[in-house]
């Protein structure tokens, strides 16, 4: 009896070895596709196969490997899943259960979304399915110093699953002033900010001087911490002020892109501006400085004496001036779970003169190089993480849908909490009109 | 408040016939007609603010200014039947009733906002109280004519709506200050207790307009108040409703709510939850007014399904897709797109929703909405098909007059600042 028992065990744990439990061992092949590398040529009529949780390969009559999962996407198109920057997918939470952006306080650089991602936010599904498979969760935007942000994967039960990188960037909001206490003018941020990176730079020396002395002089060490007092908001600006962690600035007009400018400078900081009006007046500077920027205004109204598309057309001037642009999705924290719509921008910004093409890359490998990860994802590349997305046409249109979604490799379900609700209503409906 | 009204829309008769319109001809365009499908290649003809003649094959008159729309799109003037632009104020948010309130009292023809939203090709909107209160103002459907008179904005000889609001927000705004309504149960009470006292109010009018008629002697007028005098217009359906509300069961309970008074109920405004009541919807003929994929950005919010528009069009309730914003009032183009991608509801269709449903949500469907014969000369020209999300609006033009020119107005023309 117990070695039927035992068989029987040993037969389940190869099933579930095989089965599929090993995150991307599943063989994917994607025939008879238009495939949109963004980074090189498209190729019509082409396959593309997975492998590991990688690109395995890109090309054309490509020959199924035993056990391959074939998809024929005759007529579709085949793009890299896009990347999002500034969204707080994973940290909304449901409604009433409260939302875990914006911790209190002026400067929380120490705040790591990572300590609050939920893989069963619902965003998550929703973000997927609308061909998003990498986005960046930031810790919140309120503040002036805010906390630190991850790049999660749309896919994992558990956020070390999710995780492509910890403290991806800081994020810092130039135009974050206080009511009645110090900051609360701009000229006020800009010295905080000063005094708070004086420190880190003084807190980076001292540490590093008392760890030299504690390893030289101490016995044990585990003695070591007590030479040097732990002070952890110093030590998430560490990484910061040494050039290691890029800053995102956080502006609202051309003063406060002026004055991140001036810092990332005086600082010798890893400078991305997110700007949202005022750009066009540094554009130079920003290309010559080699600043990336994060351009979340496309939508804006522009203001009373400016032309109707002058926000519209912006995207364009900095493709022209070789700018490094990543669109945002338009709206942080619980109140914009819609970071499907991150193509809303690039679309209305080649209606007004932005080529297809750099729209794309805005969405795609821009962003990725920006967060330091397009070694990984934002092309369809062979060996990058399988981040695939097959659409019906060009993200770009609106009327586009999303047919098969892969993260990491994995063909991911086409359901969400929406789709779910549509099936449950649909169902409801139609019976209660049948009774009539 | 009744008589001022009629005032103003003598007023606006007399505007009419002194026409700023002008008579215009568009020539070979791809015509959008949405009643009358698609013409290749088509012209189109307005003459005195009124379209004369939609065709292939269409004589142009002598003398008429003729404008080039080869290869370009041209589609009726797109409505916004849920906007707040064109305002100084918006919200009168000091009591829960508020009916008092006509926001055409607010209503700044000079306003920015009416150009950089005729950008967007859109010619008509009914501009909005906002949602703090149970009961709010009687809202106004304009013509984006840009700095014209008051009187030449609003459209005549149509019933303006009454702003009505459920759910969260007046609730929060109220119950945060200590006040009801703070639960739905408040919110309930507050409308019924409005209207059955607006009952009263017009019986004991009505009574004595009987008795005047028939001559009785030592009458003394009912007292006025001006909440009341906008109610009994309700009731006498000199108004109708548009009503905020998210929920399934508000949206149930609003439909029911204005059976029993037998009010008007037109337009259910953001409506987020409308597709798991959409035969309930569809059997009250209420148009749903709302967006066409959000979600989650409030509590009440949260259901927001794009796929339940589908469930809509099935059970043949009326879809209208509005802004509530000015910024997405610039691009309701780019979100009826999105219709296609959630529904297999067909291309006219999604056009409908931000043309023809909204002209018949604001019972304007015989005037404007579509490109026939005899309606208003309100037209969009786009440079690509509308539903292809990298458009861009060319040209506006409202009764044959042209209130937006890409090529004078753009940056790209003038390259800065104008």
């Amino acid at each position: 009896m117990r070695k039927i028992v035992n068989a029987v065990l040993l037969v389940l744990i190869l099933l579930v070895g095989i089965s599929g439990a090993i995150p991307g061992d599943t063989i994917i092949l994607i025939k008879n596709a238009t495939i949109v590398p963004v980074k090189g040529a498209p190729t019509q009529n082409g396959d593309l196969l997975i492998e590991n949780g990688k690109i395995a390969k890109i090309g054309t009559n490509i020959q199924a490997p035993a056990g391959a999962e074939v998809i024929d996407a005759s007529g579709k198109y085949v793009y890299p899943g896009m990347v999002a920057v500034m969204t707080a997918v994973g940290v909304t939470g449901y409604p009433g259960a409260g939302n875990d952006t914006d911790e209190v306080g002026i400067s929380t650089p120490h705040m790591d979304p990572y300590d609050a991602i939920n893989p069963e936010d619902e965003c998550i599904e929703v973000t997927r399915l609308g061909g998003v498979t990498t986005v960046q969760t930031v810790s919140g935007t309120r503040s002036v110093i805010n906390g630190k942000s991850v790049v999660l994967h749309m896919e994992g039960g558990l956020a070390e699953e999710m995780v492509a990188k910890r403290y991806v960037a800081q994020i810092i909001n130039m135009a974050a002033k206080e009511q009645n206490k110090y900051p609360s003018t701009q000229p006020g941020i800009v010295s905080f900010l000063r005094a708070q990176f004086d420190q880190a730079k003084e807190y980076a020396e001292k540490r590093t001087e008392k760890d030299k002395a504690a390893k030289a002089d101490s016995k044990d060490e585990n003695d070591k911490e007590s030479f040097a007092k732990r002070n952890l908001e110093m030590e998430a600006l560490v990484p910061v002020v040494t050039g290691k962690v890029p800053v995102i600035f956080i502006t609202n007009d051309e003063v406060t892109i002026r004055n991140a400018l001036e810092i990332t400078k005086e600082y010798k900081l890893k400078g991305i501006i997110r700007a949202s009006t005022g750009i066009l007046k540094y554009t130079d500077r920003i290309a010559k400085e080699n600043i990336p920027v994060i351009w979340a205004g496309t939508s804006g109204i522009p203001r009373r004496w400016e032309p109707h598309d002058l926000n519209y057309h912006t995207a364009a001037v900095l493709a022209e001036k070789g700018i490094l642009f990543a669109f945002d999705p338009g709206g942080y924290g619980p109140g914009n779970r819609n970071v499907r719509n991150i193509f809303t921008p690039a679309s209305l910004s080649v209606a007004h003169g932005l080529s297809e093409k750099d729209a794309l890359e805005a969405l795609t490998i821009t962003p990725a190089r920006i967060l330091g990860i397009q070694e990984e994802v934002g092309s369809l590349e062979v060996g990058k993480t399988a981040n695939v997305v097959i659409w019906t046409g060009s993200p770009l249109q609106g009327r586009s849908r999303v047919e098969t979604v892969i993260v990491k490799g994995k063909l991911i379900p086409m359901t969400s909490f929406q789709t779910r609700l549509y099936e449950k209503f649909k169902k409801i409906v139609h019976e209660r009109m049948k009774k009539k | 408040m009744e008589r001022r009204f009629t005032a103003l829309l003598c007023a606006l008769a007399v505007m009419a016939a002194c026409a700023w319109a002008q008579d215009l001809a568009l020539k070979g365009g791809t015509i959008l007609t949405i009643t009358n499908g698609t013409i290749e290649n088509g012209t189109i003809i307005i003459q005195n603010g009124k379209i004369t003649a939609v065709g292939k094959d269409v004589q142009i008159p002598n003398g008429i200014k003729v404008i080039d729309v080869t290869g370009k799109y041209v589609m009726p003037g797109i409505i916004d039947s849920h906007s707040h632009i064109a305002l100084t104020d918006i919200n009168e948010a000091t009591d829960p009733v508020t009916p008092q309130i006509w926001m055409w009292e607010a209503l700044e023809p000079g306003s920015d906002s009416i150009l950089k939203t005729l950008a967007g090709g859109v010619t008509t909107v009914k501009t909005m109280h906002g949602s703090a209160n149970i009961i709010g103002g009687v809202n106004v459907t304009i013509k984006l004519k840009y700095d014209r008179s008051v009187e030449e904005l609003i459209i005549q000889g149509v019933r303006q709506q009454l702003k009505m609001a459920l759910g969260e927000n007046p609730k929060r705004l109220y119950g945060s200050k200590g006040r009801s309504p703070s639960t739905r149960m408040g919110n309930a009470y507050v409308a019924r207790k409005a209207f059955v006292e607006a009952r009263e109010y017009k019986a004991k009018w009505d009574k004595y307009e009987k008795d005047k008629q028939a001559g009785k002697k030592d009458l003394s007028p009912p007292k006025k108040d001006l909440q009341m005098e906008t109610l009994k217009m309700v009731l006498e359906k000199k108004l109708s409703i548009d009503c905020h509300t998210y929920r399934a069961e508000e949206i149930a309970w609003i439909i029911d709510f204005c059976k029993e008074f037998d009010i008007d109920l037109l337009q259910l405004s953001h409506c987020i939850d409308g597709y798991k009541v959409a035969d309930i919807m569809a059997e009250a003929g209420v148009f749903y007014g709302g967006w066409v994929d959000s979600w989650g950005f409030k509590e009440e919010a949260y259901d927001g399904c794009p796929y339940g528009l589908q469930i809509l069009y099935d059970s043949g309730a009326k879809i209208v897709i509005n802004s509530d914003s000015p910024v997405i009032g610039r691009y309701l183009f780019l979100e009826a797109s999105k219709v296609l991608k959630y529904t297999d509801i067909p291309e006219n269709e999604a056009l409908k929703m931000i043309t023809l449903n909204p002209a018949e949500s604001l019972e304007l469907g015989d005037r404007i909405g579509s490109l026939e014969k005899g309606k208003d000369g309100d037209i969009a020209v786009f440079d690509k098909h509308p539903l292809d999300s990298t458009t861009k609006c060319l040209m506006t033009i409202i009764e044959g007059e042209i209130f937006f020119d890409f090529s004078k107005e753009s940056i790209t023309v003038k390259g800065g600042s104008r």
